[in-house]
């Protein structure tokens, strides 16, 4: 080796160790999300007021080498991205000095990272492929609890399948413990479906006076204040439809306070909050913040305009991916799931919000708006009397381990597009092995009440029939007319009239070609 | 004190070599303070009040233009090629689609890929306002992951369209073929068509037909790369590799992670290398549109060439191709740049010659500051001095300009310099750019009509990036506009 190649690698050498600059790093690879001075750019997560940079040096670590996806809260605000790894492309020593900057300069000085310790944490999850989720990371490295006015919580959990609150004193608990962490989450159940949860805790009121709390669950669940029941969200629904808010009075001091939460299947959320006298906003007191006091995106009503209906084609809670929204003028409203060829979701009031799929990145579901949301069904709508034969197939996915299954799933019938006429009010068409469906909806004008009047009409050669609602509670029908549920009625109004299946609480319409159903929906 | 005193002695030692062997590069800047005198850029108006990020472009009859919007809502604009443009008419087709990134106009309808699926917009009734929705094909997965995009082409010679397919969150496979290229029919039939792909930004077909589309930089992407989705191949993410059991195609290869793309695409012949490779902060981040040039001229000499939208930097870059031992490669240039948001669709007017671009920085920050935007660009009529064209010879490059170049200038050896490099082909997240070589250039010739330098290279290294830097000028003493590209060096061709 000649002498000056070898100078100019023992400065290289040098030059790198003593020029390692974190804000350097910081300035050409972290400031495009999180910004020159660390609140977050175009909405990305900001550093400054976060919990996640401080604390163990291993989770920052982490989080630089593999990254980090899924949704997180961040300084008291909810996030869905994915921060892409840099373990791949950044030393050891560029990583710790990187973190020790962001950790000295936004994270109120939490200590300094070295390359030793980026080092061992790199070798530790060598095998990591995937980014991390907010949850794992929690996981292996908490955050300290937070104070609430949630005092003694303990977690009871039963496993079991419930359409009501069941009697807790009857059942055998499946896991209790103490849950130091001042906030209620489903997740502490450690199942994702057929469970229930009851916390028990000591409600600490700084003052004496008025406490609003609030109470939403999907699915469900009440809440009891001082022995007594103040507060109960029923039946199977998205969260956000049936938020309630009640007034207590509290003296100062503990008061005895107890939440019972069942989930079912799907999504499992609980939003627990209250106000009291002197506070200005809702203080949550479960993990997942409720609507208003902690969105962190701006509202965007979508709203139907100059007595048109409005569509909205999004994720939308309590339906399938593939969700086709309309909001009619009168303050009625229905998603279709374009998978399952269904009207699946009917609410009154409010349409949608754009502000969270508008803005940012846009993640995640978006609960309907409005109120009294009902479920009409789950799963395929369309059906004949023979199986399918397979000429058109759609996928089942279920998760087998971290990666998703699927499975062929043949089915009778599906989606095709829809039309929308001068009033904006949508024919939904379909077809399948044999047939054609159109499903047609429109504002009921002839009742004064809020409802719908949905047209179904089949053609082709062979007959359809055609789920109207599944799982839910059913009275009647008597001369056409169908309670389902507390909050909707199915009226029929000509044709084809509906039937209940007891067996497998169905309430279905069969069409042979050229028949048609003409049906009422009004809500309570 | 010591460490100072030997970083001085380094820093001294460095700027000794780069006075004697390093070429210039031409500063982002500089360039594009020059794009005024060969390209005219204007924003288009968009509807006033409406927030109309762009996701998607298409050409309709009578000079009419239609833009789908990230919020879903299909405009038509009248007056978009005009002169003035504060006449510009905007009408709104449709409301509220699930994201469209794709979107053409046939025999009277708009055609829009959205998220979950291909559909046929029409207007029955004359009024200006789609009535009719046909859902043409619904048959990939989707689970409610807001990184699931599905980028749609205009249509193939049988009036297929192409759609990409990103992974679920761009690093899962949680749904039916995420991470694929599939073919939908007229009829709406879905062919899964290649296997391999992470995060797309765009799709668009070359002169020949030739279906290609843009990849990020991430997991088993050592860099963003333009990639030629030739039918039943493996592009080279078998993240989605599942999938194909879902159908009769043959299952993709499962490749070795911190191997090289080389080494595994000779192991499998199925794996088709990217065309061209987009060096992470280099050429840019994050490419997303592709449009190919066939104005015959109307838009500047690149007849045939590639145009790439990039969202990171707001820029336009040109590629040109050549096909070698049954693959595609080639060059990247830097082009045109300065737009006002981060690019997503890129759409060329081939009658007209008029670019027209579109985008938003919503979610991914870009160089361009406005929250979206949609803008037009027409070619002044005067050509820049640049690099044409990178072609790969056995024994080095020709280099093609666009204006005859000054001959002592040309075989003066010190106004080029080589560098070569690859990336390591792994599962984690990008890559450093890694085995890089130093090549000789041994002669440079200037052809007679002053156009083509042959450069002679010692140290071709078959699969690495080819990096050229030329301070040549031309005949007339003008500097070239851009002076480096980026040659993928996936074949060296043989001896003629």
């Amino acid at each position: 080796m000649r002498p000056s190649s070898l100078l100019a690698l023992l400065a290289t050498a040098i030059f790198a160790s003593a020029a390692e600059d974190g804000a350097q790093v910081y300035s050409t690879l972290c400031v495009a999300c999180h910004g020159p001075d660390g609140k977050g750019l175009n909405g990305l997560p900001p550093l400054v007021g976060s919990d996640w940079p401080k604390g163990p040096a291993a989770r920052s670590i982490k989080i630089v080498l593999s990254g980090m996806e899924g949704p997180v809260d961040v300084a008291g605000k909810a996030y869905n991205i994915v921060m892409p790894p840099q373990g791949a492309v950044l030393s050891d020593e560029k990583i710790a000095a990187a973190l020790t900057y962001v950790r000295a300069t936004f994270a109120g000085g939490a200590g300094a990272v070295t390359p030793d310790e980026v080092k061992a944490v790199r070798a530790a999850t060598a095998s990591r492929t995937t980014p991390w989720t907010a949850a794992e990371l929690l996981k292996a490295h908490p955050f300290p609890p937070a104070k609430t006015a949630l005092k003694n919580l303990v977690g009871t959990m039963y496993k079991g399948n419930w359409k009501e609150l069941p009697d807790f004193s009857t059942l055998k608990p499946a896991l209790m413990e103490d849950f130091n962490v001042g906030v209620v989450d489903p997740d502490q159940s450690g199942l994702k479906s057929n469970f229930a949860m009851v916390w028990t805790a000591q409600f600490e009121a700084k003052e004496a006076g008025k406490y609003t709390f609030t109470l939403d669950c999907d699915d469900f669940g009440a809440l009891y204040v001082g022995g007594e029941k103040v507060a109960e969200i029923k039946g199977i629904a998205p969260i956000g439809g049936r938020r309630k808010e009640v007034p207590v009075i509290l003296k100062q001091g503990l008061t005895p306070i107890r939440i019972e939460f069942v989930q079912v299947a799907g999504e499992q959320v609980i939003h627990l909050g209250y106000k009291g006298p002197k506070d200005k906003g809702v203080q949550w007191l479960s993990k997942t913040r409720g609507g208003n006091a902690a969105k962190n995106t701006p509202s965007i009503p979508i709203q139907p305009k100059d007595g048109v209906a409005v569509i909205y084609r999004n994720f939308i809670s309590g339906t399938t991916p593939r969700a086709i929204g309309i909001g009619f003028p009168n303050e009625m409203n229905l998603a279709y799931s374009g998978d399952n060829a269904a009207v699946e979701l009917l609410w009154a009031g409010k349409f949608m919000d754009g502000g969270h799929h508008w803005t940012d990145r846009g993640a995640g579901n978006e609960p309907p708006a409005g109120t009294n949301v009902v479920k009409l069904s789950d799963g395929q709508a369309l059906i004949q009397d023979t199986a399918p034969s397979g000429s058109i197939v759609r996928f089942a996915t279920e998760k087998g381990g971290k990666e998703m299954k699927f499975s062929p799933l043949p089915v009778a019938g599906e989606f095709k597009g829809y039309d929308l006429d001068k009033a904006g009010n949508p024919t939904f068409r379909s077809t399948g092995e044999g047939f054609a469906l159109t499903d047609a909806w429109a504002p009921d004008t002839a009742s004064g009440k809020p409802g719908l009047v949905r047209t179904l009409k089949a053609s082709g050669d062979k007959a359809v029939t055609i789920v109207l609602t599944r799982g839910v509670a059913l009275t009647g029908p008597s001369d056409g007319v169908t309670e389902v549920g507390a909050n909707l009625v199915i009226r029929a109004q000509s044709g084809v009239y509906p039937r209940t299946n007891a067996a497998d609480k169905t309430l279905t319409v069969t069409l042979k070609p050229g028949e048609s159903a003409v049906l009422g929906y009004s809500l309570r | 004190m010591k460490k100072l005193s030997l970083f001085l002695a380094f820093a001294a030692l460095t700027s000794g070599l780069s006075a004697a062997a390093v070429v210039k590069k031409t500063d982002t800047k500089a360039s594009e303070a020059r794009q005024s005198e060969f390209y005219e850029r204007v924003e288009i108006p968009t509807p006033a009040g409406e927030v109309c990020e762009v996701s998607s472009i298409a050409l309709m009859p009578g000079k009419k233009v239609a833009i789908g919007t990230r919020r879903g809502d299909v405009w038509i604009a009248e007056g978009a090629y005009d002169a003035d443009l504060s006449k510009i008419k905007w009408t709104k087709f449709a409301s509220n689609l699930h994201e469209p990134l794709g979107m053409f106009w046939k025999a009277g309808s708009l055609y829009a890929t959205q998220r979950p699926e291909h559909t046929r917009l029409t207007d029955t009734d004359g009024d200006g306002k789609a009535d009719r929705f046909d859902s043409i094909c619904s048959k990939w997965g989707i689970n409610g992951d807001y990184h699931e995009y599905a980028f749609g082409s205009e249509p193939d010679k049988n009036g297929d369209v192409w759609v990409v397919l990103c992974l679920t969150g761009s690093f899962h496979g949680h749904s039916p073929w995420r991470g694929w290229c599939v073919r939908v029919t007229p009829e709406g039939k879905m062919i899964p068509t290649t296997s391999g792909i992470r995060s797309p930004g765009g799709i668009g077909a070359n002169e020949k037909g030739d279906m290609f589309y843009t990849d990020n930089q991430g997991v088993w992407n050592g860099s963003s790369g333009f990639k030629w989705l030739r039918p039943g191949s493996f592009q080279g993410n078998p993240t989605g590799n599942k999938s194909a059991a879902l159908s009769d195609f043959p299952a993709p290869p499962e490749p070795t992670s911190g191997s090289r793309i080389l080494t595994e695409r000779l192991k499998f012949p199925d794996f088709v290398p990217p065309a061209v490779m987009l060096p992470h902060a280099k050429v840019g981040n994050s490419p997303s549109g592709i449009a190919c040039d066939m104005t015959k001229g109307k838009f500047g000499p690149w007849e045939n060439q590639m145009l790439v939208g990039e969202q990171t930097a707001s820029q336009v870059q040109r590629i040109n191709l050549e096909f070698v031992n049954g693959l595609y490669q080639g060059a990247v240039f830097h082009f045109l740049g300065g737009f006002e948001a981060g690019l997503i669709p890129v759409r060329m007017d081939q009658e007209d010659g008029t670019l027209f671009v579109g985008g938003s920085n919503r979610g991914w920050g870009s160089r361009g500051t406005k929250p979206f935007t949609f803008e037009r660009v027409r070619f002044k009529g005067k050509v820049p001095f640049e690099m044409h064209d990178i072609s790969a010879r056995h024994d080095g490059f020709e280099v093609t300009f666009t204006h005859p170049v000054d001959a002592a200038s040309a075989a003066d050896l010190k106004n080029y310099a080589m560098d070569t490099f690859t990336y390591i082909y792994q599962a984690s997240y990008g890559s450093p750019e890694v085995d890089q070589t130093a090549p000789t250039i041994k002669s440079a010739t200037l052809s007679e009509d002053g156009l083509k330098v042959r450069l002679v290279v010692d140290g071709l290294v078959r699969g690495h990036i080819h990096h050229l830097v030329t301070e040549v000028k031309a005949k007339s003493g003008d500097t070239l506009w851009h002076n480096e590209g980026w040659y993928t060096l996936n074949e060296i061709p043989a001896a003629k």
